[in-house]
């Protein structure tokens, strides 16, 4: 379908998960939409069944420049193509706690969201339904109120009862792990066959991604989702008083422009801060929406804590879901952990499907092996292998920030350059977690534990939202405060990063910014 | 009994290269191109037996599973549809001045510890020099990083010898792939 040549109600820049739930909303709600995406177009045959075919569905457009101690992992943690980084997440779909949402009232540190759980409890109650979760609600007893789940919790195979057991002897809870993907048939969905293909993509639809979920509800209400079209450049009125749409490349690297009343920017918590700032004029010389100098700036990234095993017992690791079979979150509360010079929170996820290869393959848990030594291990870890991951909050720090860097990708905009190192107080949290990790394995009676090395999941912040305009980039809604019909979603707008996956907040927030974008229309595009 | 070529590509898993051979263009197997001697499109011959010797150390069996024909074509198709690992790991593309710096590099190495190239050392001194460089730079190195060159280039050895169908089923564990490699790398 090729692009309108007039003016649309809004355009959406980024297929992600972000961008094609308002884009849905939008559609369904009578706008007309129009969705660029940077990367290629997708669908689900193309999803192929392969740890080395997955690697297209990961970043593939202009190099991100990393530094600092703990870089963001950009290309790893992003996606390309539509779809986005939600093609290849691991459907983990945690809540956020109230807590999370009062780091500064609480606890004297970061900063307060501008929206409460209550606030986005309804929104979370909404998504689960559309999109379909897996879990059992009364199990999830740190979880915090809301409906119980739509499908029956994940199926517990044997590598999950075995950690399942050393959780138990330390006197800690497990739960089934709140999962994105179909335990039955669900708005015409199959059933998950737990190969632990998740993060290749799911041919099946099992699995929420977006080409699952909401593209085909945008394009079914006449949204125009175009690929290979990288935006360039956000467009605004000579005073500067509102956006106008986007200059874009199309396939051909021929450069167009888009006009819209909206403007959503859901292009990944590094490409968004990284156009406002590319899109700076004489009205807003710093970048656009960057009046308060917070553009770019508190990028976060969960550590991840890497806990592997070796057991006697034959553990079953190629099946299940990707993400994992449980949960535990005794130690989300913020302070658990205080006595170690830590703040924050951590859950576990537990029992992981994994293949033997890749970054977070088998053999790679053991980088320091080679020769007939990697041969035998793998032998050994092909009877009992077993892993769980600490996600680790990641406390926001104004100097881990996004910058402009002087070289310049193909189209002539300036690459992005992130640093980050993470907080002393979520480096301690993640010692603590690995330490919590290796006795959980050794109770469940394994015969070797080892950890891996601090990694990078998921990426936040950059585009903050606050209630004050002098030191936040949007409110609650995403409303940049400087230009009211410029949106930006994802999970950029975090203040702070919680100690669990992003993605569900980030569509409870697609929600409730879709709901309020319709409510309020008119005055928004005024 | 001769294999249909749905067959074929079911066997193999890890899906097959293409390649033009007298004027027609047939799909091989990174292991098959080994056998059959394609000529290379990125690596010159020093890198090649630098990499298969590497290889080796690293992973017994990656050569002839054709590790150097595997990196070799994934270098030699465009960013967007390289299929590397190191297209993660914070590198910027094109990749092949990593490893041409990786694989020099080494050979330097063993010049100045053994006066020979890589590949023409002992089994055990390839070891010890894998040793030293997973460990630190050695005194003297030229090339990116030596212990992230020796993940990168361990982890392409894995790829082809435990990524794909045959290699996971090596270890007693079934594929299970809802849609399989398709017929060439780089689609």
């Amino acid at each position: 379908m090729s692009l309108p040549a007039e003016k649309v109600d809004a355009v959406v820049v980024g297929s992600g998960a972000a961008g094609s739930a308002i884009a849905a909303k939008l559609a369904v709600g009578g706008k007309k939409v129009v969705i660029l995406e940077a990367g290629p177009d997708r669908d689900n045959q193309s999803l192929i069944s392969s740890a080395i075919w997955a690697r297209r569905l990961k970043w593939s457009g202009a190099p991100v420049i990393e530094e600092g101690k703990n870089p963001i992992g950009h290309a790893f943690n992003a996606g390309y193509g539509v779809g986005g980084s939600a093609m290849h997440h691991y459907a983990v779909w945690p809540r956020l706690h109230a807590e999370d949402f009062r780091v500064r009232s609480l606890y004297d540190r970061a900063r307060d969201w501008p929206v409460s759980y209550d606030d986005l409890r309804p929104y979370y109650d909404q998504v689960q339904h559309e999109s379909g979760i897996a879990g059992d609600a009364e199990q999830e007893i740190w979880r915090p109120p809301g409906e119980p789940y739509p499908m029956r919790p994940v199926p517990l195979f044997a590598q999950g009862q075995i950690i399942a057991r050393g959780f138990e002897k330390q006197g800690m809870n497990t739960a089934p792990l709140p999962l994105a993907v179909t335990t039955s048939n669900y708005n015409g969905r199959s059933v998950c066959i737990w190969d632990g293909w998740c993060d290749a993509g799911c041919p099946i639809g099992a699995l929420a991604n977006p080409v699952t979920t909401d593209l085909p509800i945008a394009l079914g209400h006449g949204a125009v989702l175009q690929a290979n079209a990288t935006v360039t450049r956000i467009l605004a009125n000579d005073t500067g008083e509102y956006v106008t749409g986007v200059e874009f490349a199309n396939g051909s690297g021929e450069t167009d422009k888009l006009m819209a009343d909206l403007v959503v920017l859901a292009a990944f918590t590094v490409q968004n801060p990284r156009l406002l700032l590319a899109s700076a004029t004489e009205k807003h010389p710093s970048g656009l929406a960057n009046s308060s100098g917070i553009v770019g700036k508190f990028v976060m990234s969960h550590p991840a804590g890497l806990v592997y095993g070796l057991f006697n017992e034959k553990t079953h690791w190629h099946l299940g879901a990707f993400g994992g079979q449980l949960v535990n979150q005794d130690s989300y509360g913020k302070t658990t952990h205080a006595r170690a010079g830590a703040f924050g929170s951590y859950q576990w996820m537990i029992a992981q499907a994994v293949k033997p290869n890749d970054l977070l393959g088998i053999a790679t848990s053991r980088p320091d092996l080679f020769g007939n030594d990697l041969h035998a291990f793998m032998k050994n870890a092909a009877h009992g292998f077993a892993s769980m991951t600490a996600v680790i909050e990641d406390l926001p720090v104004a100097e881990n920030e996004l910058t402009l860097d002087d070289k310049l990708d193909r189209f002539g905009t300036p690459l992005a350059k992130v640093t980050h190192n993470t907080h002393a107080e979520s480096k301690a949290l993640w010692q603590a977690a690995l330490v919590e990790g290796q006795a959980v394995f050794k109770a469940a009676g394994a015969r070797e534990v080892w950890t891996g090395p601090q990694a990078s999941m998921h990426i936040m912040g950059g585009t903050i939202m606050g209630e004050d305009s002098a030191n936040s980039v949007c409110n609650s809604y995403g409303q940049a405060h400087d230009i009211s019909n410029l949106l930006i979603a994802g999970a950029g707008l975090f203040p702070t990063s919680g100690g669990v996956n992003p993605i569900f907040t980030i569509h409870a927030l697609a929600a409730r910014t879709s709901e309020h974008l319709l409510q309020n229309w008119r005055s928004i595009i005024q | 009994m001769p294999q249909s070529r749905r067959t074929f590509i079911r066997n193999t898993g890890i899906g097959l290269l293409s390649y033009c051979v007298a004027g027609c263009e047939v799909e091989l197997t990174p292991e098959q191109a080994r056998q059959q001697k394609i000529p290379f499109h990125v690596l010159n011959p020093d890198e090649v037996r630098t990499l298969e010797a590497l290889g080796e150390t690293l992973l017994p069996g990656s050569a002839a599973a054709g590790l150097a024909h595997f990196i070799d074509h994934q270098l030699n198709a465009s960013p967007q549809d390289q299929l590397l690992m190191i297209k993660y790991l914070g590198v910027s593309p094109p990749f092949s001045p990593f490893y041409s710096a990786g694989l020099a590099a080494l050979n330097a190495l063993a010049n100045d510890q053994h006066g020979a190239n890589y590949a023409d050392l002992s089994s055990e001194q390839r070891t010890a020099l894998v040793g030293q460089i997973a460990q630190a730079n050695p005194d003297g190195w030229q090339g990116p990083p030596a212990p992230f060159f020796y993940f990168v280039i361990r982890n392409d050895a894995i790829d082809v010898v435990y990524g794909t169908k045959q290699g996971i089923e090596s270890l007693g564990v079934p594929y299970m792939a809802h849609i399989e490699p398709p017929s060439r790398w780089g689609e």
